[in-house]
């Protein structure tokens, strides 16, 4: 299973004036690549605070008092803002609850969309630039390692022209992007002009032709095929004669002449041609052309080049290379796999070090020692980073941190909460009326710190020992052209520069896919002309803006009725599959994620307190808040009085000592306000977390109103009517 | 099934709610009977919270009538006017035309001018009968109110002539007669017939004032009404409190101290003080959390009983809606498309709209779900009314549909099966 985030013991508070709010208190979850999570609760129950904890927009006032978040080899929680920048967005977007505040209503929402697009561009060039270097070092350094130290000179050599020929195709390659960012601007310009006269807005027409031309010139190159560049520069030469015929201002009742007519339909075609014209393959014409061939395509055609390049490219260099190549690569894993082996006793020695005693000082340098071995441990020509290795460092501090301030705070907060209550007593013994309560002692079990720390050291053992034994399925070749794609990715990144008319035509077609009609008049419109189901279809393709890994989707449908619920709750789904995107979706209608939802958290105070599939949830569900979310809504064949959920969730600046459902749960046992629960595991992929599922505890039935449902809805899957 | 003979406590007819080119409500009409939950759902912008508001006088409706306990509380003026316009551009058309006959056929004169004359006379009578109806609807829908506080004032005078005809000369109690006399006489003035209808607004937390506290949110009726005895209107005040669920110390605090599901019952409680006979609930849940909605939901229902409310239940949740309401009216873009008990509707929707409605519900039940299909509708493609026009229509008894008579006959072929 390919978890691509995962969330592990986050605890998140806020400073208020009341006192500290406890609204997210340990909670671990998993997202698989692909799958969708719901999270399910009452307001206040920190759904929200979790997301924004993941996109690190946490307000001013919250504390993160533990936790860890992974994502790509990265602990979000402790990596700074600028690399939080790189990812927020760009890697994890997300959808906002109200879709009217979420928009700037003073901006056209074209703006709003391709903003990101803009912004983001410069920034991940850079980026791309230095990834590659970084990984072409790495590559470099295994390849001579695993060769032998006589072959230093000859890869050396061989790395140079590698890095040569691929930074000489991203000069050729950026030239080339200009022209086809051109025509694309072209194009879109020319509807624009077409629909505006059209729809009798009276555009300049001699204005626009004069940028035409400009813009024509620009999209001359010399990798456009023979047939399309003839034909461009016979547009060229007409359009300098027809501007001329306009007058030089905008006049109303704006008619344009056939002759003009035919030519801006031709220049649509030709710019359609000439952006769907086969590409040429940069990456192998630098080589033909470091190597001084002649690389003109004219008379040849892109494709023949192409073939050429590569049979070239393949002859003299390529193929010597993906050989030692692949010798680094295997070199590269073996050498890690070793590392590894070596270092899982160490592990087990940790293990054994952290269950006795110690000091900070010692504690972290026995950390540090270990730490240093891990990247070693490491194969650094792992693409996709897995996150455990990588923040095993940081992971192993905090909890050290953890346990050694806990053992501080502790005795202060024992002391505190001694103070108080002997305070409080005494005032009504006095017989006065006291309206405050003793804030609850929250101390820290050292045991469970403890074993937090030992946990990190297994989870990396487990870890190894499952990628030592699965050591021998190691497909060297696949590994190989991963790498070699992922720097073709990276080199046509740096060179890839995002136009505004690129950006438009990027956002129109964000829109077209999200369901907006007419998106080319829409693009210019701002966010009031909208309804609220548009609305939010703009606040959608403005989270799929940047290609993201994982879309968040708070309250998404929230605002919305039913037909338009419906409708987004389709595209969120469709658009999961073509993008292959992870999505953790925000809600507090368990109605609406049935068809959504992979797996299901719900969320009680800043708790998860049940944890399954949605056949779990909603089939066979085990804690007494779940079974309460479920009778409190009314189905279609609902006629008895609703369960309602009796009172309000508790005051988190206080919470309850044991279970915190306990105070509205009629189920509740003694135990209940004493202790609280922990996750009983039901099944490999259930969890709740209730006193109920304790050997000991009472036989209690399911709320009737619950099993006539599942037998209802087991009987209608079995009729197959619905 | 419910009672034929039950009688009917509001009336709505032909309702009509233009805002500018705007035609938010076009031509509603339904009634609502007494002690019925009347369900009244759509998408949103399709009208259902415009027609609740229309019926407590929010805005002026543009035409139509709407009769509350056979009293006709609001009017509009708008057909009429569109009749007289109609009638005056017919009639100018005619004689134009005849005018252009006389001068062709100079033989037909006189006839064509006697013509003209009828004409003129047809119209006339025709503008007076609409201006008389006019002065009529203009006339209800400013004095209902004052008719209906006459008549509470006809009351309480006999009460209390009579009472101090039998007081005598008792001079003590007749001192205490005319006090009270005068505190009822002054709430009989205040009171007007609208305050028996009350609504209860969709966002709890936009809908109370933060600067006043929730007694004086409560007590607000009371003291337009009139009433200016302070324990009365503190006991009254209790009395709401508890009856929907909160306690007697929270009416010294302000509204920012409650959650969002005790704001919606100080919503209700406000509403249901001045004793209304009919309660028009504009999405009284939407904005709450699932487990509060239940208790909202459960909260209506008690009082309902308690109080012998009618409801007029305006929501966009249609599981909700099928729990809560006895009848149901679909509204899509200012026409009521549908309307039936919501048991009939759920078994046997008829009209597109509705179906393609309930397709949509999501429900809890994820192997349904993913098999279910959604049914979108496309008025344009489903009904040609270029020459059929269509009407409510009712196709068994107590099912209206908006249907024209080719749909009709297939819907009534559908319900034979």
């Amino acid at each position: 299973m390919d978890k691509i985030l995962e969330v592990k013991n986050l605890k998140v508070s806020f400073r208020t004036q009341g006192g500290t709010v406890k609204a997210v208190r340990d909670i671990s979850f998993d997202l698989e690549r692909g799958k969708t999570l719901a999270i399910v609760g009452e307001s206040g129950s920190g759904k929200s605070v979790t997301s924004k904890a993941i996109l690190g927009i946490l307000a001013g006032n919250s504390i993160i008092e533990g936790g860890e978040i992974l994502y790509d080899g990265k602990d979000l929680l402790s990596i700074t803002e600028d690399e939080m920048y790189k990812i927020r967005g760009d890697k994890i977007s997300m959808i906002f609850q109200d879709p009217l505040s979420s928009l700037n209503p003073i901006v056209k929402i074209g703006r709003q969309i391709t903003e990101a697009m803009l912004l983001k561009n410069k920034a991940n060039r850079k980026e791309a630039r230095n990834e590659f270097n970084s990984l072409l070092k790495i590559l470099k350094s295994n390849m001579i390692a695993a060769q032998g130290s006589g072959s230093e000179a000859e890869i050396t050599e061989m790395v140079k022209t590698f890095d040569g020929f691929a930074t000489l195709s991203t000069k050729l390659e950026m030239p080339y992007n200009d022209a086809m960012a051109n025509a694309e601007e072209i194009k879109a310009s020319v509807e624009d002009l077409l629909f505006m006269v059209e729809k009798k807005q009276n555009p300049d027409v001699r204005e626009k032709l004069t940028d035409y031309v400009l813009m024509l010139q620009k999209v001359q190159n010399e990798f456009i095929e023979d047939e399309h560049a003839a034909k461009l520069t016979e547009l060229l030469d007409k359009c300098k004669k027809e501007k001329d015929s306009y007058p030089k201002k905008a006049q109303e009742n704006v008619t344009l002449s056939a002759s003009l007519e035919k030519l801006l339909n031709d220049t649509v075609k030709l710019m359609d041609d000439i952006i769907n014209q086969p590409r040429p393959n940069f990456f192998r014409i630098g080589y033909y052309k470091l190597k001084g061939k002649d690389c003109s395509i004219k008379g040849k055609g892109v494709e023949k080049l192409n073939e050429e390049a590569l049979a070239f490219l393949n002859d003299n260099f390529m193929n010597h290379f993906l050989e030692l190549e692949d010798n680094g690569i295997r070199y590269s894993f073996e050498n890690a796999l070793e590392n590894k082996k070596k270092l899982l006793p160490k592990l087990e020695g940790a293990k054994k070090y952290y269950e006795g005693s110690f000091t900070k000082a010692e504690a972290k340098s026995y950390a540090k020692t270990l730490a240093d071995l891990v990247p070693a441990s490491i194969d650094q020509l792992e693409i996709n980073k897995d996150s455990v290795a990588y923040t095993f460092r940081t992971s192993l501090n905090k909890a050290i941190d953890k346990y050694f301030s806990a053992q501080k705070t502790n005795p202060k907060e024992e002391a505190r909460f001694a103070k108080q209550s002997a305070k409080r007593e005494k005032l009504i013994a006095k017989g006065k009326n006291v309206d405050w309560k003793v804030v609850p002692k929250s101390v820290y079990d050292l045991d469970e710190l403890k074993n937090n720390i030992i946990h990190v050291v297994t989870r990396l053992e487990d870890k190894y020992k499952a990628e030592i034994a699965a050591a021998e399925n190691f497909d060297v070749e696949a590994r190989g052209i991963e790498i070699v794609d992922f720097f073709k990715a990276k080199a046509s990144q740096v060179v890839y520069k995002v136009t505004k008319a690129m950006a438009k035509e990027k956002a129109i077609k964000l829109m077209e896919e999200v369901g907006i009609h007419e998106p080319r008049r829409r693009y210019n419109q701002y966010p009031f002309e909208f309804s609220g189901g548009m609305r939010q279809r703009i606040v959608i393709a403005i989270a799929l803006a940047a290609n993201p890994d994982i879309l968040i989707c708070d309250e998404p449908t929230t605002a919305l009725d039913v037909t338009i619920q419906a409708q987004i709750l389709e595209l969120i789904n469709q658009l999961k599959v073509e993008r292959n995107l992870s999505v953790i979706f925000i809600t507090h209608d368990l109605g609406v994620v049935a068809n959504m939802a992979d797996e299901i958290a719900v969320m009680y105070a800043g708790k998860i307190v049940e944890y399954g599939t949605a056949q779990d949830i909603f089939y066979d569900p085990r804690h007494p808040y779940t079974w309460a979310l479920l009778s409190s809504m009314p189905d279609l064949d609902t006629s008895d009085k609703l369960d309602a959920i009796p009172g309000t969730p508790p005051n988190m600046i206080y919470p309850p000592v044991g279970d915190a459902f306990a105070d509205r749960n009629k189920y509740a046992m003694k135990i209940d306000f004493e202790k609280q629960p922990p996750m009983f595991k039901i099944s490999d992929t259930h969890m709740a977390a209730t006193w109920l599922l304790h050997p000991n505890a009472p036989k209690v039935e399911i709320p009737k109103i619950i099993t006539d449902r599942i037998a209802r809805m087991k009987q209608k899957s079995a009729g197959g009517e619905i | 099934m419910e009672d034929k003979n039950q009688e009917v406590l509001l009336r709505v007819e032909n309702l009509c709610q233009y805002f500018g080119p705007t035609k938010a409500v076009d031509g509603v009409s339904f009634d609502i009977k007494k002690g019925e939950v009347f369900g009244l759902v759509g998408e949103s912008g399709c009208g259902k919270t415009t027609t609740g508001r229309s019926i407590i006088k929010i805005y002026d409706i543009t035409s139509g009538n709407i009769y509350f306990e056979n009293q006709r509380i609001c009017a509009g003026t708008g057909s009429y006017k569109l009749a007289i316009e109609n009638a005056k551009a017919e009639a100018k058309k005619a004689v134009k035309e005849l005018d252009e006959d006389s001068k062709k056929n100079p033989s037909n004169a006189d006839a064509n001018n006697k013509k003209k004359a009828e004409i003129k006379a047809n119209l006339d009578k025709t503008i007076a009968e609409n201006k008389a109806q006019i002065k009529s609807a203009v006339f209800d829908h400013k004095n209902c109110d004052k008719e209906y506080s006459k008549k509470l004032v006809a009351e309480v005078n006999e009460r209390y002539k009579k009472a101090m005809a039998e007081a005598g000369n008792d001079s003590a109690k007749l001192a205490e007669l005319k006090k009270k006399y005068k505190d009822e006489l002054r709430v009989a003035k205040n009171t007007r017939l609208i305050t028996k209808i009350q609504m209860i607004f969709q966002d709890p937390i936009a809908s109370l004032n933060p600067r006043m506290t929730v007694r004086e949110i409560i007590a607000e009726g009371l003291v337009i009404n009139g009433i200016r005895d302070k324990e009365f209107i503190d006991e009254k005040v209790y009395e709401i409190l508890e009856m929907v669920g909160l306690v007697r110390e929270h009416a010294g605090r302000y509204p920012h101290e409650f959650s969002g599901g005790q704001r919606q019952r100080i919503g209700i409680a406000r509403s249901v003080i001045m004793r209304p006979d009919l309660l028009i609930a504009d999405e009284p849940i939407s904005a709450l959390d699932v487990s509060i909605q239940a208790q909202v939901i459960n909260l209506l229902n008690d009082l309902r009983e308690k109080l012998g409310l009618t409801i007029l239940f305006i929501a966009h949740d249609l599981s909700v809606v099928k729990y809560f309401s006895d009848r149901i009216g679909v509204m899509y873009f200012g026409n009521m498309v549908e309307l039936a008990s919501s048991d009939e509707l759920f078994a046997h929707p008829l009209h597109p709209y509705t179906r393609s409605l309930l397709s949509a519900i999501p429900l809890p039940d994820p192997d349904a779900e993913k098999n279910r299909v959604r049914i979108t509708y496309n008025p344009i493609a489903e009904h040609d009314y270029t020459v059929d026009k269509p009407s409510m229509r009712e196709v068994v008894p107590g099912h209206f549909v908006y249907c024209n008579d080719a749909e009709e006959a297939r819907y009534r072929e559908e319900l034979g099966k």
